[in-house]
C-alpha cells in the first residue's frame, strides 16, 4: 500500500465502522486476492453465444479457486471481459430507444444508490465525454436479478447502468477509445473521495465487462443479458476471485478493463511509486497532455487494478498489448546466458524506463483485437491451453474446464515462465513467445542504440584499492563510534561477509527490545522491518532459482517510454548497486563527460535540528536537479568536529520524496556514500527508499583495518579481493531480502518501501518515509537528534572506546536480553527443583523487566472483585491451550524432542513435530507428537505421518526468519535424521523459501483440502508471522477452511538462520495478533477458527495478556527448551550444543543432556498456576472469559522519551459495533464448501477391501473439480496398514477425464491410480507408495510426447511409489522428491529441484534450471537437441553420458524403466525408444549429485528399497 | 583454519601445571606455572562463545571473557591484553586470586561435567605474557586535563580507581601508609598465590601511565585530609577493612593466639625483607597450628603455616564443607599440602594457662536459614572436645575500620561502620561529602579483590562525571 493519507494512521480509528476495513490495526489496503482465470477465443474471430456460455460454465468449474463469504452465497467476485458484441448492443440500445452511431462505445457504470450522487456521476461523465466532443447516446438501466446475490453482496449492490456513447465524425476506433479514456479518467478524478461506489468497469468501443460480487454459477442469472442468445462474442476473458477479505467490494471483481490476473503483483508498491514519479514523463504523440489525469495508476485498491491502469495507459499511448505486457512483465533476461542479443537489447532498453511488475502473475487480456495470455518470469501460476476442433482456444488455470471430447482436442499445452501466447483476431495468427519476441525486437535498432549509449563501468578483476586512503586507527575509531559500529558487528557481521561471502548464520531468536523500546542508541535501520511474502504470494529461492534474479542498476535520466530513441539509451549500467571505491570515482569523474553531479554533505551544525537539516538537504538536491544535475551524491564521509551527520536513510527518503513531489525524480539518481551501511539490510533500506547505489566506505575501512591487523582468516591472495567478497556477501543478502517479498530485480525493489516501521512517529515518517506503515508511532526528530548527538560526542571523545556490542549476544551494559543469564538460571533451577517459589523468582524477573516488549507497556486492569482461587478453572483446563512450537527432530536431539513430546502428552497439551518427520515407532505411544508439521521441505511427510496427528500445521513462515526456508547443516544429518527425512547422511538439507504448492491463497485452500482429505479428523492449522496485513491474510486462511491460525512474533527461535533474518524481519506478535483478531471479528470469521500466538512467551502473565489481545491458544518454543537444559547458547547451527539439546552429536547427547519430561511438566504447570492466580485477581474463573477483552488492559505511559511517544491504542481497539461478534472459536471444524463427493463415494466402494486388505478393481469418471482424488483412500489405507499399506493386494482404480488438482496426493502403498485423460497441478504430491499412471485418451489425436499431461509441482515431497506419464509435465516436476520413481516424456523448468532421493527419468526435453539444489537420487534425461548442458543447474550436479561401455548396469536399468513405462502407459514414444534403443542410448545423460559416485547410484537405490 | 566447534570435547580442560606438593609446600613461590602460547590457545579455543556468556555475567567486573578468549585462540595477545584492561585494572591479579570456581568458571556452560574453560589461568597468561613481550596500556589517545585526584589507599580499589582516572586524563596521586603498593594484595595475600613481583610490575606500569604514588604516608597522620581536599579536585577513599572479627570466647588473649592478618603480614614482611622488627615475625615452625575459620584468609594462613614448617595444621569451620566460603581451589591445594579440615566445629574456648594449649570445640549442625539466606549452625549439646594446639590463628574476617576524622569531614557511615555512598548513576560512589568518593571493602564490607576493583572503577566514573570530564550517562 502506498500514499494513503497519513492522517489515517494518526490515532485509533474508534468510532468508525470496523467494516470499512480501516480500524484498529486493520487497513483495507492490506487486502490481497488471487483466483482462477481463463480465456476462450475463436481463432477466426467468429462470435458466438457458445463462447460466452462455455466461458461461464468454465468459470463455474473454477469455483473451488474462489472463496465464499459467511452468508454462503456471496462470492469474492467474478466476471467476464468480452469483445464488443456489437449487434447485441445495437439491438438492446434500440429496445431502449437509443440511437447509435456506426462507431459506438458501450460502458457499464456502477452508481451510488443515493440518487443525487448517481445523478451527479452521470452528469459529470456526460460532461467529460462532451468535453472530448463525444455524444452520450443514453443510459440503459441494466437488467439485473439481485436474487443471484448473497446477503453480503446485496448490502453494497450498486445501481448498474449501461452507457452508450457515439463517436462523432470520422473518429477511428483507437482515437475514440483514447478520448473515452481521458473522459473516464477525468470523471473519476472529479468524483474521487466523494463517491466511493462510483466505478466504471469498462467504457470502450472494443470490449465490455460484466462482473459482480456473485458466485460464477449465479453470474448469468445476475446479468440476464448474458443468457440472451443474441449476445455473441469471439473472445471472452473470465475470472473468479478469492479475496483474503470478505468486505464486499463490487469494483474489485475482475476482469479489469483489459486484463484478468491470477496471482499477485509483488512489486506493486515500487511500481506505484515509480508510476507517480514518472507521471511528468508520460507524453505520447497521440496523448499529448496527461497532467490533469495524474496519477495514471491507482494507488490503492488491488495490485491487479494498478497493473490494469498501467497497461491501459501504455495501450492508449500507442503500444500494442504484446509490447506493453513484455515491458511490464518481462521474462528473466539479465541472468540468462543463452538469450538472443537483439532480444536482450530490447529488454535492456526498456528496463531503463520501466521496472518489472513482477508476479506471481498469470495474466489474460484482450483489447478486442488481440487475446493474450502471459506468465511472469517465475511461472508460478498455472496456465493450460487447449485448441479444439471447433477452432477455439481455451486457456485457463486448470485443464478440463469444459467437457471437450478427447477426439476434439487438436493440441494442448501450457505456458511456462515468462512465456506469452497471443492471438491476433484480425489475422487469425496464433503467436508463441518466440514469434512475439521476434516481432518486438526488430521494431527498432535497440542493440545499436545501447551500444552507442550505454557505458558499462569498468570492472577490473581485482580492485585492490579497498580503501585508497586508509583511515589511521584513530580516525577509524571516530567513524566507528559515530556510526555505532561495535566490535561485535565488526567481527560477527562485517568480517563474516568478507570471509564467507555470505551473511553470518546464527540461531535462537531475537530477544532484544525493538529499538523504540530500547534504552540504547540503536541504528535507525533497526526500526525498519522487512516485509515478506506469506500465503498470498510466495517468496523466491534466490539461490536455487537465481536465473530470475538481477541487481542490474542504471544511472542516467529516464525518458519517455512512448518515443523510442537512441538518446534514451544513454545510461551507465552497473551490475549491482553496491559500489566499490573505484566505481564511485568513475561515476563522479563522468561529470566531465555529461553526467553532472552534486555533492551533498549530510552533516549539519550540532545546533541545527534534524528537520531543518533535512529540509536544507532536500532544497539543495532539488535545486541541483533543476539545474541539470543527474547524480546526487549524499555523503557523510567527511566528518567535521562540531557537526553531526544526518542519518543517510533519513536523507535518502526525504530527498526521494521531495523529488517525486516536485516531478524531478526521474531526472536524477541518488547515490549514497555512507558509514551507516554495513549489512545487507542497511543497503536494502537505502535502496528501498530511493537510493540508486550505495558506497559503504566505513565497511571497507573496517575490513581494511581487520586485514591490516591480520584478523582475517583467509588466504593471502583472497585478501586482495576483500571488497569484492564483501560485496558478494551483500549482494547475496540483497537477493535474499528481495526474494523474501518475491521480488526478482532490484529495479522493482527500489523505492518500493517494503518495510514496516516500528517505532517512528508521523513527523519522521511523513517527511522521510511517506506511505510506509508505522502503526504505533514512536521516536520523533528530537529523539533521533539526541541519539545522533550522543554518538557524535562519544565519537570525538578519544578516551571512549569503540563499543563492544551486545546486540547479538548478551553483554554486560549492552542491549537488554529477555533470555539473559538470570532468566535462564532461575527458570532452570525452578523446573529442576519443582519449587514454585523459585518459579516466582523467575516470573518476577520476566514480568518486571525493563520495558522490552509491547506487552510490557500494557498493564492488567481489574474490573471486578477478585475471586477465590479455587473457583478458577483447574490447571488441566489451561494446559489444554498450550502447544510446544514446531522444533524439528534434527534441530533438536531425539532425546530432547521425545522428552518434549512425552511432557506435552502427559500434560494433556500438544507437542509439535516440527518439519523433520517423526520416527514411526513413536506413533501411538506417548512419544507421538500430536501436532505434525507440514513445511516447505516436506521432510518425512507421508500419509502415515499425517494420519497420526490431531493437528496438521502448515508452516507458512517462522518468526525467526519469515519469508525464508529452513536449513539443516550437513553435520546434523546423521543416519537417523537422514532416514526420517528420506535424505543422505552428511548432506545439508534445504527447505525452500516457498511451499512449492502455495503460491497464492487458493493454493493454500487446496493444500488444506488435501490434508483434510487424507485425515478428515485432524484440525488444520496455518502458522503465520506478524506483519502489517497478517490479519487479512488470516481472514483468507479462515476462508480457505483452516481450523487454527497461529500468529508468531518476530522473536521466535530457529535452529539456523542468517542473523539478518533473525534481526530484521517480522513484527511483535502483539501487533499481529491484535490485527488478526480485529480483522477476523470484523469479517465474521472469528467463530470459525482458533487463534494461537507464539513468540517469546515465558510466564502466566504473557499468556493472560495474549488472551486479552485475542488468542485462545498459546505456543511455547524456547521456554520449554530451556526447561530441558538449553542455556540459550545460540550455537544450535554448529551441532556442538553443550547441553545436548540441539545437537546430534552422540557424546553430547548421551553424556550431557539432562532434560527430563518432568522439567517441562513443572514449567507448564507453573505457568498455568500463575495464570490461575492472575485470573483470580481479575475476578474471572476461566480463560475463555478473558479472550479479546482488551478493556482489561491499560496502556502504561512508558519509561523513556521514545516509549512515551508510542500510541498503542490501535492494539487495544475495540468497537461497539462488534460487541455482538464472537471473541473466540465456536465451530468445532471449519468445513470446506467442497464435500469431496466423489472421494467419499470411492471410499464407500473400497472400504471393505481396505479393511480386509483384499485389493480390487474400480473405475470412475473424473472432472477438474474432483480434487485430491486418492487422498481419502490413502489416508484410510495408512490408518489401517501404514505407508506400505496394501502393496501386496493393491486397489487398482481406473479413471477417465480431466482430473482436478492434487491427483494421487499422499498416495499410500497399494493404491494404483490409472488415469486416461489429463491431470492438473500437484499430481503425486507427498506420494509414499503405490503407483500413478497417466496416459492420454486413446481417441486423442495429438502427439503425446509433445503434450502436457500434468501440471506444476508434481511429486513434490514424494517419498516413494512410482509414476508413469505418457506426456510432459509442468514446472518443478519432482521438486523435493526423496524416493519416488518417475518416468515422464518431458518436463518444464526447475525439474528435480531440491531432490534428495528417488529416480527421475525424462524421455524428452526439460526446461531450464534442471536439478537446482539436487543432493540425492539420480535422473536420466534424454537430450535429443543436445542442449541439456545449458539447461541444468551446475551448482551441485554433474552429468555423464550413458554408454554401453562401463555403464552396463545403468543401460539395463534405464531400459527396464522404459519397459515399465511402456507397459503402464502404452507410450508410443517409449515403444519407439525401445525399438531402436541402441540409437538413442547415447543421447541419454545420467544426472547425479557431484558428491555421489556414479557406480554407487544403483547400489544406493537397492539399499533404499 | 576452520574452527573446531568441538574443541571443548576433543581437548580436556587443563590447568597450568602445579609444582609438586613436596616442593611447593616448602617455599613461598607461586605454585602454578604459566601456559605456553600453544596451551593457552588450545584452552581458550575450548570456549564455545555462548549466546549467553554466563562467565561474563557472573564476573563482578564483567570481563569480556569470550572475546579475549577468542583473541588468545587466534594468538592476538596484545589485543587480548588491551581488551582485558578495558574492564579490569588488575587482570593479572584477578587471574591469580579470584575464586573463579565460584565466579566465571563456576558459571561456565561447560562446567556441567565437561570442564569449564580455564578462564583464570588464561586471564593471568594474557597480561603476564603481554607485559613480558613489552606491551603497555596505550595512553596515546588520552587527553590530559589539569584535574588531580587524591586516592587514599593503594589496594585494589584505589589502584583501579587510579587506573580509570589516569586513562581519562585525570592525574591520580595515590597515598598509602605502607611502603609498597597493593594493600592486601601485597601484605595480605601470600606470595605462593601472588608473587610480589607481579604487584611491582603493576606499579611500574601504572607509574608509566602517569600515576603518582606517595607511599608510607598515612593520611590523617602524616598528611591532613583537609590538605588533600585543598590540593586536589576530589578524593577517593579505598582504605579497606582492618578490624578483626573476634571470637568472643575465653582465652583469645593468650599468647600463641594470633590474628590472621598480622600473622600474614609479618610473614610477607620477612619474605620481602622489609621487616622493621624481627620480633613481630610469627614463626610456626614445628608447631601444631589450629586455624579457626574457613574463608580465603583462613586458607592463606593454613598454607603459610605449612610453608613455615608447622608440624601440623588443622583448619576448623562451623558449617559443613559445602558451605565453606573459601575458594575451592585453595581448599583443594591446602588439603594437598597437608592441612586437616574439621567441619561443623565451633570453638568455644581457647584453653591454656600461660599460653595456648588447645581449642575447645563443640559440634554443630545446620539449622534454618538466617536473614541473609545462609543456614545458621546450631550447637549439638554434649559434644565438647579439645584439640591440642601450640598456636591458634583466628581468621573470622574483617569489619570496617572507619577513620576517626570521617565525621569531621562529613563522611557519613552506616550503622555497621561502612561508608555511605550514592547509587545514582551520575554520582556513583560519592560519599556524603560531595568531593569525596569511596569504594571497596570500606563501602561494601570485606569482600573479594575483584569487587573492590569494580567499585574503584565505578567510583572513578563517578569522579569523572563530578569533575565534568565525562558528561554522559545514557538513560
Amino acid at each position: 500500500m502506498t500514499n494513503r493519507d497519513p492522517a489515517d494512521f494518526d490515532t485509533s480509528l474508534e468510532g468508525r465502522d470496523p467494516r470499512d476495513g480501516d480500524w484498529g490495526l486493520c487497513r483495507s489496503s492490506y487486502e490481497k486476492d488471487s483466483c482462477g482465470f481463463g480465456l476462450i477465443a475463436s481463432l477466426d474471430d467468429h462470435a458466438s453465444h457458445w463462447v460466452l456460455q462455455t466461458a461461464i460454465s468454465s468459470l463455474n468449474r473454477l469455483t473451488h479457486r474462489g472463496a465464499i463469504a459467511a452468508d454462503g452465497k456471496t462470492g469474492d467476485g467474478c466476471g467476464l471481459l468480452i469483445k464488443q458484441p456489437t449487434a447485441f448492443l445495437r439491438a438492446v440500445a434500440k429496445e431502449s430507444g437509443l440511437t447509435l452511431a456506426p462507431l459506438f462505445a458501450a460502458g457499464i457504470v456502477f452508481l451510488n444508490r443515493d440518487t443525487a450522487k448517481a445523478g451527479r456521476a452521470r452528469r459529470v461523465l456526460t460532461e467529460q465525454l462532451q468535453h472530448e466532443k463525444l455524444k452520450v447516446a443514453g443510459f440503459r438501466m441494466m437488467p439485473l436479478d439481485p436474487g443471484a446475490c448473497g446477503s453480503e453482496a446485496l448490502k453494497t449492490l450498486p445501481v448498474i447502468e449501461q452507457v452508450f456513447v457515439n463517436a462523432g465524425g470520422d473518429l477511428d476506433e483507437a482515437t475514440f477509445n483514447r478520448k473515452l479514456y481521458l473522459a473516464r479518467r477525468r470523471t473519476e478524478k472529479s468524483l474521487e473521495g466523494d463517491d466511493p461506489i462510483f466505478y466504471i468497469p469498462s467504457l470502450s468501443a472494443s470490449t465490455i465487462v460484466y462482473k459482480g460480487m456473485v458466485m460464477p454459477q449465479f453470474l448469468a442469472q445476475f446479468y440476464p443479458d448474458l443468457k440472451d442468445p443474441r449476445l455473441e462474442a469471439s473472445v471472452v476473458v473470465f475470472h473468479q476471485r478469492f479475496s483474503t477479505n470478505t468486505m464486499p467490494q463490487w469494483r474489485l471483481a475482475h476482469p479489469y478493463r483489459y486484463l484478468a490476473h491470477n496471482g499477485e503483483i509483488n512489486t506493486v508498491q515500487g511500481n506505484r511509486s515509480w508510476a507517480v514519479a514518472r507521471g511528468p514523463l508520460f507524453r505520447s504523440p497521440v496523448l499529448p497532455d496527461l497532467s490533469d489525469i495524474l496519477p495514471v495508476v491507482s494507488l490503492t485498491g488491488s495490485d491487479s487494478q494498478s497493473l490494469d491502469n498501467m497497461l491501459e495507459l501504455l495501450l492508449v499511448g500507442g503500444l500494442d498489448p504484446m509490447h506493453a505486457m513484455r515491458l511490464l512483465v518481462p521474462p528473466a533476461w539479465q541472468s540468462v546466458d543463452m538469450i538472443d542479443p537483439d532480444l536482450k537489447a530490447f529488454y535492456e532498453y526498456y528496463a531503463t524506463h520501466m521496472e518489472p511488475w513482477d508476479g506471481p502473475a498469470g495474466i489474460v487480456l484482450t483489447d478486442g483485437r488481440y487475446a493474450v495470455c502471459t506468465l511472469d518470469r517465475n511461472g508460478l501460476r498455472p496456465a493450460r491451453w487447449v485448441i479444439t476442433q471447433n477452432r477455439h482456444i481455451t486457456i485457463a488455470s486448470e485443464a478440463g474446464v469444459w467437457d471437450y471430447l478427447p477426439e476434439e482436442v487438436v493440441k494442448k499445452g501450457k505456458l511456462g515462465p515468462g512465456e506469452m501466447l497471443a492471438l491476433d483476431l484480425q489475422t487469425s495468427e496464433l503467436m508463441d513467445t518466440k514469434r512475439v519476441d521476434d516481432l518486438l525486437k526488430s521494431r527498432h535498432p535497440y542493440k545499436a542504440w545501447l551500444k552507442k549509449g550505454v557505458r558499462y563501468l569498468q570492472t577490473d578483476l581485482i580492485d585492490p584499492r579497498l580503501a585508497a586512503e586508509p583511515f589511521d586507527r584513530d580516525t577509524l575509531a571516530v567513524f566507528q563510534k559515530m556510526y555505532n559500529v561495535s566490535a561485535e558487528e565488526r567481527d560477527d557481521i562485517i568480517r563474516v561477509l568478507a570471509e564467507d561471502e555470505s551473511e553470518a548464520v546464527g540461531s535462537m531468536g531475537d530477544d532484544t527490545p525493538m529499538p523504540v523500546l530500547s534504552r540504547k542508541v540503536r541504528s535507525l535501520y533497526d526500526y525498519f522491518r522487512q516485509q515478506f511474502a506469506q500465503v498470498t504470494n510466495p517468496p523466491i529461492d534466490s539461490l536455487r532459482e537465481g536465473i530470475v534474479m538481477s541487481l542490474q542498476t542504471q544511472i542516467g535520466v529516464e525518458a519517455n517510454i512512448f518515443v523510442p530513441a537512441q538518446a534514451h539509451a544513454e545510461q551507465i549500467v552497473l551490475s549491482s548497486p553496491v559500489l566499490s571505491q573505484r566505481k564511485l570515482r568513475q561515476i563522479v569523474a563522468l561529470a566531465d563527460s555529461g553526467v553532472p553531479n552534486e555533492f551533498i554533505d549530510l552533516q549539519y551544525d550540532e545546533q541545527v535540528d534534524l528537520k531543518t537539516s533535512l529540509t536544507k538537504i532536500c532544497d539543495q538536491a532539488e535545486a541541483a536537479v533543476r539545474n541539470g544535475t543527474i547524480v546526487l551524491l549524499l555523503s557523510d564521509r567527511y566528518l567535521v568536529k562540531g557537526k553531526v551527520p544526518v542519518h543517510a536513510l533519513l536523507a535518502t527518503g526525504a530527498v526521494h520524496h521531495r523529488l517525486v513531489k516536485t516531478g524531478l525524480r526521474c531526472k536524477c539518481n541518488i547515490l549514497v556514500e555512507t558509514g551507516t551501511a554495513r549489512d545487507a539490510h542497511h543497503f536494502a533500506c537505502l535502496i528501498g527508499y530511493g537510493a540508486t547505489a550505495v558506497y559503504p566506505y566505513l565497511a571497507y575501512q573496517t575490513l581494511f583495518d581487520l586485514m591490516r591487523k591480520g584478523a582475517l582468516k583467509m588466504e593471502a591472495a583472497m585478501r586482495q579481493e576483500l571488497g569484492r567478497s564483501y560485496r558478494r556477501g551483500i549482494r547475496k543478502g540483497l537477493f535474499k531480502i528481495m526474494s523474501k517479498m518475491g521480488i526478482s530485480t532490484i529495479a522493482s525493489y527500489r523505492s518500493a518501501q517494503l518495510f514496516e516501521i516500528v517505532g517512528l512517529g508521523n513527523e519522521v515518517v511523513n517527511l522521510c518515509f511517506e506511505g510506509s506503515d508505522s502503526r504505533i508511532q514512536g521516536a520523533d526528530f528530537k529523539d533521533l537528534k539526541i541519539d545522533a548527538d550522543y554518538l557524535a560526542q562519544r565519537a570525538w571523545d578519544r578516551s571512549e572506546n569503540v563499543e563492544q556490542g551486545g546486540l547479538l549476544k548478551y553483554m554486560h551494559n549492552g542491549e537488554y536480553h529477555m533470555y539473559n543469564p538470570d532468566v535462564i538460571a532461575t527458570l532452570q533451577s525452578a523446573v529442576m527443583t519443582g519449587d514454585y517459589q523459585q518459579y516466582r523468582e523467575f516470573a518476577a524477573l520476566v514480568n518486571e523487566r525493563p520495558v522490552s516488549c509491547i506487552r510490557d507497556l500494557l498493564k492488567l486492569k481489574s474490573q471486578a472483585a477478585a475471586v477465590p482461587i479455587d473457583e478458577v478453572e483447574p490447571i488441566s483446563a489451561i494446559l489444554k491451550r498450550f502447544d510446544s512450537a514446531g522444533m524439528s527432530l534434527g534441530a533438536l536431539s531425539p532425546e530432547a524432542h521425545e522428552a518434549l513430546a512425552i511432557a506435552m502428552n502427559r500434560l494433556g497439551a500438544r507437542s509439535n513435530s516440527g518439519e523433520g518427520g517423526e520416527d514411526p515407532v513413536r506413533y501411538g505411544t506417548e512419544k507421538n507428537s500430536k501436532i505434525k508439521q507440514v513445511a516447505s521441505g516436506r521432510f518425512g511427510v507421508t500419509p502415515e505421518y499425517l494420519i497420526n496427528a490431531e493437528v496438521l500445521q502448515i508452516k507458512i513462515a517462522q518468526g525467526a526468519k519469515p519469508g525464508e526456508g529452513g536449513q539443516l547443516p550437513g553435520h546434523k544429518v546423521n543416519d537417523m535424521i537422514a532416514r526420517l527425512r528420506f535424505a543422505r547422511p552428511g548432506v545439508g538439507l534445504i527447505s525452500p523459501p516457498p511451499h512449492h504448492d502455495i503460491y497464492s491463497i487458493e493454493d493454500l485452500a487446496q493444500l488444506i483440502f488435501d490434508l483434510k482429505q487424507v485425515n478428515p479428523k485432524a484440525l488444520v492449522s496455518v502458522k503465520l508471522v506478524a506483519e502489517p496485513g497478517v490479519g487479512t491474510v488470516a481472514a483468507g486462511v479462515a476462508k480457505a477452511y483452516a481450523d487454527l491460525i497461529t500468529i508468531s512474533g518476530y522473536d521466535g527461535g530457529t535452529g539456523a538462520s542468517p542473523l539478518s533474518s533473525i534481526k530484521y524481519a517480522g513484527t511483535p506478535w502483539e501487533l499481529g495478533l491484535a490485527e488478526t483478531h480485529q480483522t477476523l471479528r470484523a469479517n465474521e470469521l472469528r467463530h470459525r477458527v482458533r487463534l494461537q500466538t507464539d513468540g517469546g512467551l515465558k510466564t502466566g502473565l504473557d499468556v493472560i495478556k495474549a488472551a486479552l489481545i485475542g488468542a485462545e491458544s498459546f505456543g511455547f518454543g524456547t521456554a520449554p527448551m530451556v526447561a530441558l537444559g538449553c542455556k540459550y547458547l545460540r550455537i544450535c547451527h554448529l551441532n556442538n550444543c553443550a547441553t545436548g539439546v540441539a545437537t546430534q552429536h552422540n557424546v553430547l547427547r548421551s553424556k550431557y543432556f539432562i532434560g527430563l519430561p518432568d522439567m517441562v511438566i513443572n514449567y507448564f504447570k507453573f505457568v498455568a498456576q500463575e495464570c490461575r492466580e492472575i485470573m483470580a485477581s481479575l475476578g474471572v474463573r476461566s480463560l475463555t472469559e478473558l479472550i479479546g477483552r482488551t478493556e482489561l488492559l491499560e496502556i502504561l505511559p512508558g519509561e523513556t522519551s521514545k516509549q512515551r511517544k508510542l500510541d498503542l491504542s490501535p492494539v487495544l481497539a475495540n468497537s461497539a459495533l462488534l460487541s455482538s461478534k464472537p471473541q473466540y472459536c465456536i465451530d468445532p471444524h471449519n468445513e470446506p464448501y467442497d464435500k469431496g463427493v466423489l472421494a467419499e463415494k470411492m471410499l464407500g466402494d473400497m472400504q471393505e477391501a481396505i479393511a480386509a486388505k483384499l485389493g480390487g478393481q474400480f473405475s470412475y469418471a473424473v472432472h477438474n473439480y474432483n480434487r485430491s482424488i486418492g487422498a481419502r483412500i490413502s489416508g484410510e489405507i495408512a490408518k489401517h496398514w501404514g505407508n506400505a499399506g496394501m502393496s501386496a493386494a493393491p486397489l487398482v482404480v481406473s479413471l477417465k477425464g480431466s482430473v482436478g488438482q492434487s491427483f494421487g496426493v499422499w498416495n499410500a502403498g497399494g493404491l494404483h491410480l490409472h488415469l486416461e485423460g489429463e491431470a492438473n497441478d500437484y499430481v503425486g504430491k507427498g506420494m509414499a507408495g503405490g503407483k500413478i499412471v497417466l496416459k492420454p485418451h486413446t481417441d486423442s489425436s495429438f502427439t503425446a510426447r509433445d503434450t502436457i499431461i500434468m501440471g506444476n509441482t508434481c511429486l513434490y515431497g514424494a517419498t516413494g511409489g512410482e509414476l508413469y506419464a505418457a506426456g510432459t509435465t509442468g514446472e518443478r516436476f519432482a521438486v523435493r522428491n526423496s524416493g519416488a520413481l518417475a518416468v515422464v516424456e518431458g518436463a518444464g523448468d526447475h525439474c528435480c529441484e531440491y531432490m534428495t532421493g528417488g529416480v527421475v527419468c525424462v524421455l524428452g526435453r526439460t526446461g531450464v534450471n534442471f536439478g537446482a539444489g539436487f543432493t540425492g537420487g539420480f535422473a536420466y534425461v534424454l537430450d535429443m537437441e543436445r542442449d541439456f548442458v545449458d539447461r541444468y543447474n551446475h551448482d551441485l550436479i554433474d552429468i555423464h553420458r550413458v554408454s554401453p561401455e562401463g555403464m552396463g548396469t545403468h543401460v539395463q536399468h534405464l531400459r527396464g524403466l522404459i519397459e515399465q513405462h511402456v507397459a503402464a502407459t502404452d507410450s508410443v514414444w517409449g515403444a519407439r525408444l525401445l525399438n531402436d534403443f541402441r540409437s538413442y542410448i547415447g543421447r541419454f545423460w545420467v544426472v547425479k549429485p557431484k558428491a555421489a559416485e556414479i557406480n554407487s547410484l544403483l547400489e544406493n537405490l537397492r539399499r533404499a528399497a | 583454519m576452520a574452527d573446531n566447534h568441538l574443541q571443548f570435547l576433543d581437548i580436556p580442560r587443563k590447568d597450568p601445571d602445579k609444582r609438586a606438593v613436596e616442593v611447593r609446600s616448602k617455599e613461598f613461590r607461586e605454585i602454578y606455572s604459566q601456559y605456553s602460547a600453544e596451551q593457552a590457545g588450545q584452552q581458550a579455543g575450548r570456549c564455545i562463545a555462548c549466546g549467553n556468556p554466563f562467565c561474563e555475567w557472573k564476573c563482578p567486573v564483567h570481563n569480556y571473557i569470550p572475546n579475549w578468549l577468542n583473541l588468545v585462540k587466534d594468538g592476538k595477545l596484545f589485543e587480548a591484553a588491551e581488551l582485558s584492561h578495558q574492564t579490569n585494572s588488575l587482570p593479572e591479579m584477578c587471574g591469580r586470586i579470584c575464586p573463579q570456581d565460584r565466579l566465571c568458571e563456576g558459571a561456565c556452560t561447560l562446567n556441567d561435567g565437561i570442564g569449564a574453560v580455564s578462564i583464570g589461568a588464561i586471564e593471568k597468561y594474557i597480561t603476564d605474557e603481554a607485559f613480558k613481550q613489552g606491551w603497555k596500556p596505550d595512553m596515546s589517545n588520552v587527553v590530559r586535563t589539569l584535574k588531580r585526584v587524591a586516592v587514599v589507599g593503594a589496594g585494589p580499589a584505589g589502584l583501579a580507581c587510579a587506573d580509570v582516572l589516569v586513562r581519562n586524563g585525570v592525574t591520580p596521586v595515590v597515598f598509602d601508609r605502607y611502603s609498597k603498593i597493593g594493600g592486601l594484595l601485597t601484605f595480605g595475600i601470600p606470595p605462593f598465590k601472588l608473587e610480589k613481583e607481579v604487584v611491582e610490575k603493576r606499579r611500574e606500569i601504572m607509574e608509566g601511565m602517569g600515576v603518582e604514588f606517595r607511599l608510607s604516608v598515612d593520611v590523617g597522620r602524616d598528611v591532613g585530609f583537609d590538605e588533600l581536599l585543598r590540593e586536589f579536585d576530589a578524593v577517593f577513599l579505598g582504605m579497606g577493612t582492618y578490624t578483626y572479627v573476634k571470637g568472643g570466647f575465653a582465652g583469645e588473649d593468650l599468647p600463641g593466639v594470633h590474628e590472621a592478618l598480622p600473622y600474614l603480614i609479618s610473614n610477607i614482611n620477612r619474605e620481602l625483607r622489609i621487616e622493621n622488627e624481627a620480633s613481630r615475625f610469627v614463626d610456626m615452625r614445628g608447631k601444631r597450628v589450629v586455624v579457626l575459620g574457613g574463608g580465603d584468609t583462613g586458607m592463606d594462613c593454613n598454607r603459610t603455616a605449612v610453608r613455615q614448617g608447622a608440624s601440623s595444621v588443622t583448619c576448623t569451620y562451623r558449617r559443613d564443607e559445602d558451605n565453606m566460603p573459601g575458594s575451592r581451589r585453595d581448599y583443594k591445594n591446602s588439603k594437598e599440602e597437608g592441612v586437616t579440615f574439621l567441619f561443623n566445629k565451633q570453638p568455644i574456648e581457647i584453653v591454656g594457662t600461660d599460653r595456648v594449649q588447645g581449642v575447645k570445640m563443640v559440634e554443630t549442625r545446620l539449622g534454618p536459614p538466617g536473614p541473609r539466606g545462609r543456614r545458621i549452625p546450631e550447637v549439638v549439646p554434649g559434644t565438647e572436645e579439645t584439640i591440642d594446639a601450640d598456636a591458634v590463628i583466628i581468621a573470622f574476617g574483617f569489619l570496617p575500620s572507619p577513620a576517626d576524622w570521617f565525621a569531621q569531614q562529613q563522611i557519613a557511615l552506616h550503622a555497621n561502620g561502612r561508608v555511605r555512598v550514592s547509587a545514582a548513576p551520575q554520582q556513583r560512589f560519592q560519599t556524603t561529602n560531595p568531593k569525596v568518593f569511596a569504594g571497596g571493602d570500606m563501602v561494601r564490607g570485606s569482600d573479594l579483590v575483584v569487587t573492590a576493583v569494580f567499585e574503584g572503577r565505578e567510583a572513578a566514573q563517578g569522579i569523572l562525571r563530578h569533575l565534568g570530564v565525562r558528561a554522559r550517562a545514557q538513560a
